[in-house]
Parts: C-alpha cells; structure tokens; sequence
C-alpha cells in the first residue's frame, strides 16, 4: 500500500540511551533542587537561560551526535532523543540552544565549510552559540518559495542582504542566523530555484531586531530587518542556488522531535499530580488516554530518530509525527479541563491553573511554527500518493 | 521473504476464497476458512508442537491474526493464537486440538469451587453466568478466567468444553457472536493464578484485540486511499480535493500512531516483559483512532460505503465493537491511568518512558 513510505521501522533499544537518561534525570533533580530552574510549558520557545545551556553544553548534551573533532560526541541519536525528552518533560529552560542543537548545527554539518563547521560547531556543543531560523517573511509563511529578502554579490564578493524575515523566535538572544534569501530573481516557472542559505552573524550592521510578543505578553519571537548588511561571501551555507532543497532537508530535524508533542508535558505532570490527590474515575481515565496517546507519539517519534542516524531523511513521516503530534498538544488542554475544576490562569495560586493557562496562551503556535498542519498534511497525502 | 511474509501470503491465498459476508443469527462465522485454516495448520501458529501446536513465533501467529482482521475474517483465531491457547500453556492446561476452536471470556461473576484443592492443576466446579463469550455457540471450548474460591486470591483460569452448553443470541455490531453461556455445576479443569498473572491474561486479550484493531485501522485507511483515487466527482478523482486530502492524512495519522504502538507492544509482550501497561496503551490508543478513521472513512466513501453491499462495513463495524470489547476502554484507560501514577505522581515520566 502507498502508505508504506509514512512506515517506519523500530527503534533498536539501547542501553546507551537509557543509561544517559538517568543521568539528565539525576542532574535535573538536583537543579530543581537547587532552584535554578522552575517547570514551564512550552520551555523550548520561552525558556532562555543561557548559563543552563552552557551547563548542558559542560556535561556533553549538545551537538551529542556530531564527530568529535568538531566538538560533538559520536553518540547516537537515540541517545540525543533520550536527553531531549527529560528536558522537556521537566519543562527545563532550552530555548536558547534549541534551534542550533537541533537543526542549524546538522545544517553546518551537511553543508558548512571546514572552516565555518570549525568555528562554530564545537561553540554550539559548549552551549555558547545560539542560533535563528531566517525563513519565515511577513508575506511568505506557508508560501515558503515566494520569499523576497535578497542577497547580492558586491564587487568584493560579500553579500549583500535586503529584506525582513519575521517570526525569528529567539533572534534577540541569538548569535546568528541560517538565512534563506533569494540569491537570483524569482523566476515564476521555477519557483524552487535561485534561493540560498546565507549564515548570518546577527550582530552584522544594519541588522534591527523588533520584538513582537505573543499572547501572554511573552517577548519570543521578532522581526529581524536587514538593510544593506554585508554578508562576508564565504558565509554562503552550502551551495548557491540550492536553498530550497537545502531548507526542505532540515525540515525531518525539525518537525519530528519530541518537541513536537512534549510541550505541553508539565501540564500532563501537573494534571497527573491532581488525579493522584483525587479518587474521580474520570480523570484517571482522562491520564490514562493521554498517556496512550504520548506513548504512540514516542514510539513514532523514537522511530524517525533511529532513522536519522541510519542517515535517511524522513521528510513525510515527520510531517505526519508533527500534525499528529501538535495536535495531542492542543487537545491535552480540553481533555484536562473537561475533568478538572479549575480556572486558567499565569497567577494562579494553582500550579495546574498556571499550567493550563501556559498551554492554552501558547496553543495557537504549537499547529503553526515548523510547517502548518494544513501544510503538513498535504505532504503526508503526497506520501500516501495522492499528489 | 521472511517467515512472517510467508505466514502472511498463505494466510491471504486462503483468505481469497472465503470473501467477508454479513454475518447473521443463522450464519454465525466462517467454518469453511476456518476449515482450511486448520487444515493448512495455521490454527496451531505460536504454541508448540509438543503441545500439540504447530510451532512457529509469536510475531508469526500475530501476522495471521493481523492478515484474518483486515480480511474481515469471521473466525476465533485471535482469541485461540493470542489468549486461551498461550493462557492454556502458561498455567500448564492441556491444549484443547488447535483444529477446534478455543475463545477466551472473563468470567467475573462466576463462582468457583476446588473440588479437590485449589493448589495448582486441579478440579474445579463452576457455576454462574459468562458473559460476552467472544464467537459463543460456535467454539468447541472456552477458557475462562473466574475469581478464585472465597479466601483464596487471584484467579482461576479454566478450560470448558463448550460443545454441549447453550449460548445466548447476542451480537456486536458486526454479527461476531458474543453471548453468554450459562454454567451451572460444570466441572472442569483449571490452575489457580497469581493476580499479576490474571492481569497478564487479562492483558493478552486486550492486546489480542489492538492487534486486530491496528490492522483492521490500516486496510481502512488503504481502502479509502484506494477509493479517493477510483471514484471521480467534478471531472477529478477525490483524491485531488485538498479537503480530501486532509481527512485522509488525518486518517494516516491515526493509524500510524496505532501501528507504531501496538506494534511496541506486541515486541514487549515478546520480550517476555509485563505487558499490561503495554497493552492497556495499545488498546486505548487503538480505541481513540476508530473513532477518527471510521468516522473519516466513511465521509470519503459516500453512500456507497453506507450500503451492506460495499465491503468498508465489514472492518467499520468491527472497529466499533472491537474497541470495546476485551475490556472496554474505559476500563483500559484507567488501568493505565493508575499503572503510570503507581511511583507516585512525580513519577509519571519515568513511569511513560517504561512501558514500551
Ligand atoms: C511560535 C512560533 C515560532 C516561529 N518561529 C519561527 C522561526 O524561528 N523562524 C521562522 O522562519 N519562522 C517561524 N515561525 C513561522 C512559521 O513557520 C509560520 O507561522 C508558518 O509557516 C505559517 O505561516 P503564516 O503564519 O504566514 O501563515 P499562512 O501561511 O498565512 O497561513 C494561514 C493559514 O492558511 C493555511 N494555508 C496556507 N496555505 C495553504 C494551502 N496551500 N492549503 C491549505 N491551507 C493553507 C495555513 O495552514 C494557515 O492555517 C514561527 C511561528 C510561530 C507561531
């Protein structure tokens, strides 16, 4: 059947990943402890804390996967998922280093020069470096081939970058940025072509970051000008011209990780605590399918990880992991407060209310960011052939 | 081709010449599949020879009820392969022959008596209702799993000769058969079991019937695909409506979240591991995704798939009863609700990364 392109084989079991599983749990507990940290939803877009990402970068949880000449730690990405997911599990502050852990420093891997992997990998794996996303524009969101921004080449061969990308989540935090931008112009019959990756030092000048919050008032993401910035021409990523294909290739890093249906997990372990004090039959029930449905999530997701470190590039079922994935996210809220008496809110006194008022004011991002569900399934209906 | 690819095409060359019918009181299963099943040896698959079985691995006997399920096959062979042979087996019961069919019910009202000690294999006498016999008035035996005699704890697990007692006409919403039998002094024999091992059992069948389930879900998502590209409306297939496209990827979804589960648990309960939270969580996620992919199939397919004439009722209706039934859903979830809350509620997490 056609489907059998969103069929993935099982993740081998590995002892590895479960031994370095106890040991985040371990160095979790005591940080909690000690209060360097409280539990949030949604911690990977809001939780910035660049001294804990340096403290994971220090005990060797970034770049895990990556050779060790450039910093990495040759280790499989079994385990790389394993240290993810208690990080989000326990709402830890990720944000700062979660796009270059995730998604910029395999780009540079595949295609960076030896020159810009050695500068900036082994930086990303300390926790020191952190990176944006430049793809989004105000008029390109699913529409990703009709971006505007524009890089030329000068006389000197620099590039040099006019455009504004938005929705650059952690721009202001951010010490660069994989820019997707039009290296030739737009050529309607070939919409694909004539778009490349730019790497780009966020502290260039000409560069201007404007903040736009979101709905708790939170100060995440950004819109990020660039006006006549020039761009060193050996901080090209990859090829020339290559862009989409380059940009379409990152996507199975990016859509298919825990993230995408652990956001909202300290609601669930909030909502867990409650059903415990409680003997309502409703709520167990209510934990018990939710746990169903994150543990279906995990073995999806654990999948397409054993698949990437078989080095293919899963595209279609990661589209299918998110959309199924974003959607538990979403539905966890319903499902919780249609067996729990308690009002949403940031000041609750309740930490289920705070909890649940964290994810519903997130909500609305988790089916956006990464790829829309509408857009996603499109592409899962292209793996089940109808496209 | 693997053992299992093998299993899976006998299974099917088998399959073709018994097409599903609606299954009526009159017409309560498929003896002519099961006929050729058992004489193919298919019916012994997973328990062994010494036993009186055919041999073969779980995975394999899983394959032929996965295969049996999408083809809307009427027979008990996932309760014979997956429940009562295995529970026959762990609680050192003879084997009824693989060649007559064995189901599995739990007995909750059943009273039991030792009729000479209730320690190990033994006599026992049975008296009360079994309800929902899965394909009752059709298997030769029923293993049923009572609580044990007042003052002993956990279960008994006993081996019925069905062949003589009256079953009750009751139906799931797919004609499979699932009436009571009456027992009024039946004596028997049986094995007194520990609780965790009756909650095994009990986890087995659940488990038995997400098999079933993922299956069914999967050629239901394959017929709808197939159909949205066949039929055309407005001078295009279906399948080119982007609106159709997003309901059956949705559908894909479900399914692959159902598949990629019940398929872990399936690898636990090979692993020899305990099962029951496993199968509690492939059961209810299987439950979750009927709801979406019935629902979504039969939008697609129009009235032709609201007819007894079109095929897509035959796994439909077993989906909807499917769920249900080996425990309902309900009941599964808050097995699985408090299995994960037992550490504790600050252990939760750990307790989700354990049990597949
Ligand atoms: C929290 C958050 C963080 C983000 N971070 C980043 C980031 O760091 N970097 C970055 O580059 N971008 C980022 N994004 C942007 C994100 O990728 C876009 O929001 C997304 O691609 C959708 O684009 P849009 O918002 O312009 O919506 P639009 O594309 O305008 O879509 C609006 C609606 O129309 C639907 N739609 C559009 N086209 C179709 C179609 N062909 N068929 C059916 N439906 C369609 C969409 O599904 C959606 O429901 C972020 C977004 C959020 C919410």
């Amino acid at each position: 059947m056609s489907s059998n392109s969103l069929t993935l084989a099982p993740a081998p079991r590995s002892e590895a990943a479960e031994q370095v599983r106890a040991e985040v749990r371990e160095f979790l507990a005591a940080e909690l402890a000690a209060g360097t940290f409280d539990t949030h939803v949604d911690t990977w877009l809001s939780g910035v804390d660049p001294a804990f990402s340096r403290k994971l970068g220090d005990r060797g949880w970034l770049g895990m996967t990556w050779p060790k000449q450039y910093g990495g730690h040759e280790r499989s990405a079994m385990e790389r998922y394993a240290v993810t997911e208690e990080l989000l599990a326990a709402g830890a502050p990720v944000a700062a280093h979660w796009i270059a852990d995730r998604q910029s420093g395999p780009n540079l891997l595949t295609y960076g020069t030896e020159k810009q992997r050695q500068e900036i990998l082994p930086r990303i794996a300390a926790g020191e470096c952190f990176f944006v996303i430049g793809m989004s524009e105000p008029d390109s969101g699913s529409d990703l081939a009709s971006i505007r921004t524009r890089a030329v080449r000068n006389g000197d061969g620099d590039w040099v970058v006019n455009g504004a990308k938005v929705w650059t989540s952690n721009a202001h935090h951010s010490h660069y940025g994989i820019v997707l931008v039009r290296t030739t112009p737009a050529d309607p019959a070939h919409r694909h072509a004539g778009m490349s990756q730019l790497l780009i030092d966020l502290s260039l000048p000409g560069i201007t970051i404007n903040p736009i919050r979101i709905l708790d008032g939170g100060h995440h993401f950004n819109e990020v000008v660039f006006e006549d910035v020039v761009v060193p021409g050996d901080m090209l990523l990859g090829e020339e011209g290559n862009g989409w294909h380059q940009v379409t290739a990152e996507l199975a890093f990016e859509r298919s990780g825990p993230e995408r249906f652990l956001s909202t997990y300290p609601l669930v372990a909030e909502f867990a605590r409650r059903v415990a004090d409680s003997d309502d039959p409703a709520a167990l029930a209510t934990l018990g399918r939710l746990s169903a449905r994150i543990l279906a999530l995990r073995q999806m997701s654990m999948r397409i990880a054993a698949a990437l470190d078989r080095g293919e590039l899963p595209n279609i079922p990661a589209a299918l992991v998110k959309d199924v994935g974003t959607t538990f996210e979403g539905d966890v809220i319903e499902e919780i407060r249609r067996v729990v008496d308690v009002t949403p809110s940031l000041d609750s006194p309740d930490p289920l209310g705070r909890a649940l008022a964290e994810a519903q004011l997130h909500a609305p991002g988790y089916t956006l960011r990464g790829g829309t569900n509408e857009i996603l399934r499109g592409i899962v209906a292209r793996g089940l052939g109808l496209r | 081709m693997s053992d299992q690819d093998l299993v899976v095409e006998t299974v099917r060359d088998i399959l073709t010449g018994f097409e599903p019918f609606a299954l009526t009181a009159e017409r309560r299963w498929d003896a002519g599949l099961w006929g050729a099943l058992a004489s193919a040896g298919l019916t012994g698959v997973g328990l062994p020879e010494e036993a009186g079985g055919s041999g073969g691995e779980l995975a394999d006997a899983v394959a032929i009820v996965a295969t049996l399920a999408r083809g809307a096959g009427a027979v008990p062979v996932a309760e014979q392969l997956l429940v009562a042979g295995p529970a026959l087996l762990a609680a050192d019961l003879d084997l009824p022959s693989p060649e007559e069919p064995t189901t599995f019910a739990f007995a909750d009202a059943v009273t039991v008596h030792p009729v000479d000690n209730g320690d190990g294999p033994g006599r026992f006498t049975l008296n009360g209702t079994v309800p929902d016999v899965a394909w009752a008035g059709v298997a030769s035996h029923v293993v049923v799993l009572a609580p044990a005699p007042a003052g002993i704890s956990g279960a008994v697990l006993a081996l019925i000769d069905a062949s003589s007692l009256p079953a009750t006409d009751a139906f799931n919403l797919a004609g499979e058969p699932r009436g009571s039998l009456v027992l009024d002094q039946v004596g028997t024999s049986g094995t007194l079991l520990t609780e965790a091992q009756a909650s095994e059992v009990r986890a087995r069948y659940a488990l038995a019937r997400a098999v079933q389930l993922a299956a069914a879900l999967e050629q239901v998502l394959a017929w709808t695909v197939q159909y949205a590209g066949e039929r055309h409306q407005f001078g295009r297939p279906l399948g080119k409506f982007q609106a159709i496209q997003m309901e059956l990827a949705e559908m894909a979804g479900e399914v692959t979240a159902v598949s990629a589960l019940t398929d872990a648990a399936v690898q636990a309960l090979d692993r020899g591991g305990n099962v029951v939270l496993a199968a509690a969580a492939a059961k209810v996620r299987a439950g979750a995704a009927v709801e979406v992919v019935a629902r979504l199939a039969h939008q697609v397919h129009g009235a032709i798939g609201f007819t007894q004439e079109h095929k897509l009722h035959h796994l439909t209706r077993r989906l909807w009863s499917w769920r249900d039934e080996a425990g309902s859903d309900l009941a599964w979830s808050r097995v699985l609700g408090a299995g994960v809350l037992a550490g504790g509620p600050d252990a939760v997490w750990p307790a989700l990364t354990r049990v597949v």
